[in-house]
């Protein structure tokens, strides 16, 4: 549009004339259902590929399912979650899952913090930096935890190779699947290895949008880079934090692959000889598939479902507080 | 799984069946062209079950057949076929099924075309008495056609023995075990010899005495018993790992795999079918592999089956591939190319077979070396819950070899894993 085009209006025409009648209901069309019929599709894949899997999962939480015995269908009613409450390997599973969630989230997030902050500076081949650190994202997982398998190796691994040079476990190499706290270490590891540079990166560019004033004012009151840190730039990007707790949490709470396939035994889904590092996903197929009692497997992943509603609402609350909402 | 479908929605079941589902599939086999005449049938196998020459055959002599084979992972095999009978629908035309799954599927053999409605009754004098009753139904019903038995033997490295001073040739080797303790004490002078560990794993012990047992796990009221065979079995791992001769690696895992490569052991409980694994594994090994007799006498482990989901648009061709697959000149020609020995006991006899020398393993006469273990062998009963809880007692081994639990404690939990296993 031309701004030295200034025609006046035709003479005998009212200027805003009310539109013609089929325009009048496009123009409504238009403002009224159109945006309904743009989120469409979101609500409908969440309908077929997210809440019915939920319901019908529930409906089959609450029958009986095995696969071996193919007569045995019918209500179950509530026994399978009953038998949760009494199921050694669910609680083990349980724990397993929170203590490699511990080891995993907290550090990650807390690297990806500083090395946000680091990327924040001005860095020469800032670029090459940034893309740098999102490369493990882009790994396919199977790939990497494949790698990290072999890192973790009992015999000629590479985890036990760095050791042995500070004179570790020269005589006994670590075996990293027999134990629960190696094995949970090693699973961590290939967790932040992944997660660390795509949390960086969300924070950094939460990071960018914090006015510069603000740095040079608290300079000027003499806070140092460590404090302005935790003063002003937590603060100024809680809800990106926020954001990243609650993915994490899910995440965290869903871990399946990687476990899975740190096993030296992957077909048996046992998680390690005694279950030392077997997770709730884990735990879901085997009995699932495994153990071919699929209702049982139901009523775990409702519980994990529920497992995970609860935890991450409690670390967005945390959180919040972190970021000093009072 | 990546983050951006990381929502609560996908837990769970959802997410199981989403993860395993990517694995081992590959487009369903078209049966669009059915109606031009044209019938194209899937197989879904694992490994390699010689098929490759054999579908070029059959296509030739049938012009209408198209075959489609599709080898996967052992297990991602498996548990795809279990989800597509759930579902209903995307099985293959033709399915393997082996030994540790057997029982899993007889047991929903509604799934499956009953063989015996297609005239498959015709073959079951033929077979090993027990490999046909494996794949039947308690009401009768035959879901599958016998493949491969795996007729146990011990394969060992001629060049490590060599090292340690230990006789080389296959008579004097099988010789020196005659027993399973014979055979820990040649493990120890072996590793006294050489600082080196003799066996793969107190797990691959375990397997082939427990199938030398008359009764396994289950005795066919599938009650567990632990007491008779697993003992036998657990006691002989338990005395080799207390000997220090094993090398603790878990068996078809890329430790293991990198273990024929660094020599890590010079000793194999081998089943016909595993011949196929040590070539392909370690091929540049050729010629310092030879076969020896096992000790304790006959055994089998593993061994495959051809199934026809009922839920397949072409049963009737499908049908016609597996008779003509387990003819005796196919059967044959599949023993020659990957070693899997055939379950007609007829084949024993045949000259196409005893004159069979495999150059890999220094030219041994690996028809005859399994001919022999397989008819002697004592066929076992395989319950329900054979699978898992074979999975659970393996898991005690492993944990005593990580260090984790004293051989003596060992026992009591093999028994309590085996019970939770039997009831899980």
């Amino acid at each position: 549009m031309s701004l030295t085009e200034i025609r006046p209006a035709p003479p005998g025409q009212p200027k805003h004339a009310p539109p013609p009648r089929a325009k009048f209901w496009l123009y409504r069309f238009d403002t009224k259902t159109v945006p309904y019929l743009l989120i469409a599709p979101f609500f409908l894949l969440f309908a077929i590929f997210g809440l019915f899997p939920i319901v019908f999962n529930a409906i089959v939480a609450l029958r009986n399912w095995r696969l071996d015995e193919p007569d045995e269908r019918g209500w179950a009613g509530f026994e399978n979650f009953s038998r949760l409450l009494t199921d050694e390997d669910f609680w083990n599973a349980l724990g397993n899952t929170f203590g490699i969630f511990v080891l995993s989230t907290i550090p990650q997030l807390l690297i990806a913090l500083i090395i946000a902050n680091l990327l924040n500076r001005k860095l020469r081949g800032t670029t090459w930096w940034r893309v740098g650190i999102l490369l493990p994202y882009v790994t396919p997982v199977a790939a990497s935890t494949l790698v990290f398998a072999m890192f973790f190796a009992r015999d000629y691994g590479l985890a036990n190779w760095f050791l042995s040079l500070v004179g570790f476990g020269n005589e006994n190499p670590i075996d990293w699947r027999a134990a629960k706290w190696s094995s949970w270490i090693a699973i961590a590891t290939m967790v932040n290895w992944k997660w660390i540079g795509y949390n960086a990166l969300l924070y950094l560019s939460a990071m960018q949008s914090i006015p510069k004033d603000v740095y040079e004012a608290s300079a000027v009151d003499g806070a140092g880079p460590w404090r302005q840190l935790w003063q002003i730039t937590v603060p100024m990007i809680q809800p990106v934090i926020l954001f990243t707790v609650v993915l994490s949490t899910i995440g965290g709470l869903q871990l399946f692959n990687e476990p899975m396939l740190f096993d030296e035994n992957p077909a048996s889904a046992s998680g390690g000889s005694d279950g030392q590092f077997q997770t709730i996903a884990q735990l879901i197929y085997k009995v699932g598939w495994k153990d071919l009692n699929l209702g049982y497997a139901a009523a775990m992943s409702w519980a994990l479902f529920l497992i995970i509603l609860i935890v991450a609402a409690v670390n967005a609350l945390a959180t919040r507080r972190l970021g000093g909402d009072k | 799984m990546g983050r951006s479908v990381r929502r609560v929605a996908a837990v769970g079941l959802v997410a199981a069946l989403a993860i395993s589902g990517c694995s081992g599939q590959s487009l369903e086999g078209g049966n669009d062209d059915a109606a031009a005449g044209q019938v194209s049938l899937k197989i879904n196998f694992w490994g390699d079950m010689g098929l490759d020459k054999l579908k070029a055959k059959y296509e030739a002599e049938h012009t209408n057949v198209k075959i489609v084979l599709n080898s996967g992972e052992y297990n991602a095999q498996h548990e795809d076929l279990q989800k597509k009978l759930v579902a209903g629908s995307g099985a293959p035309d033709i399915s393997a099924v082996d030994e540790g799954f057997i029982v899993q599927f007889r047991s929903q053999a509604d799934q499956f075309v009953n063989l015996v409605d297609k005239g498959a009754s015709s073959y079951e004098s033929k077979y090993l008495g027990w490999k046909w009753k494996a794949s039947q139904s308690a009401d009768g019903k035959q879901i599958g056609l016998g493949t491969d038995v795996g007729g146990l033997a011990m394969c060992y490295r001629t060049d490590l023995f060599k090292a340690a001073g230990l006789p080389t040739d296959r008579e004097s080797v099988s010789k020196l075990w005659p027993t399973w303790d014979e055979f820990i004490a040649t493990g120890q002078k072996y590793t006294k010899a050489t600082g080196k560990k003799f066996v793969d794993s107190g797990t691959n012990l375990f397997n082939p005495v427990l199938a030398q047992q008359p009764v396994g796990f289950y005795d066919d009221q599938e009650a567990l018993q632990m007491e008779g065979g697993p003992k036998v079995a657990f006691d002989t791992s338990m005395k080799a790992i207390e000997a220090g001769i094993s090398a603790n690696l878990a068996s078809f895992q890329p430790n293991w795999d990198q273990g024929f490569k660094k020599d890590q052991f010079a000793a194999l409980a081998c089943p016909a079918w595993m011949l196929g694994h040590i070539q392909d594994t370690a091929p540049d090994q050729k010629g310092k592999w030879d076969i020896a007799s096992i000790p304790g006498g006959g055994g089998n482990w593993g061994g495959s089956w051809w199934t026809i989901p009922k839920q397949g648009k072409n049963v009737d061709e499908a049908y016609k591939f597996v008779e003509w697959l387990i003819q005796p000149e196919q059967q044959i020609e599949v023993f020659k190319t990957v070693g899997n020995l055939p379950s007609q006991p007829a084949l024993y006899k045949d000259p196409a077979v005893l004159d069979f020398k495999k150059e890999f393993f220094t030219n041994a006469p690996t028809g005859q070396i399994f001919a022999a273990t397989a008819e002697n062998l004592q066929p076992q009963y395989l319950g329900k819950k054979n699978g898992p809880t074979r999975v659970a007692v393996e898991n005690v081994i492993t944990r005593v070899q990580q260090g984790g639990l004293k051989p003596d404690a060992a026992w009591a939990e093999a028994v309590k894993a085996a019970d939770k296993a039997s009831k899980a």
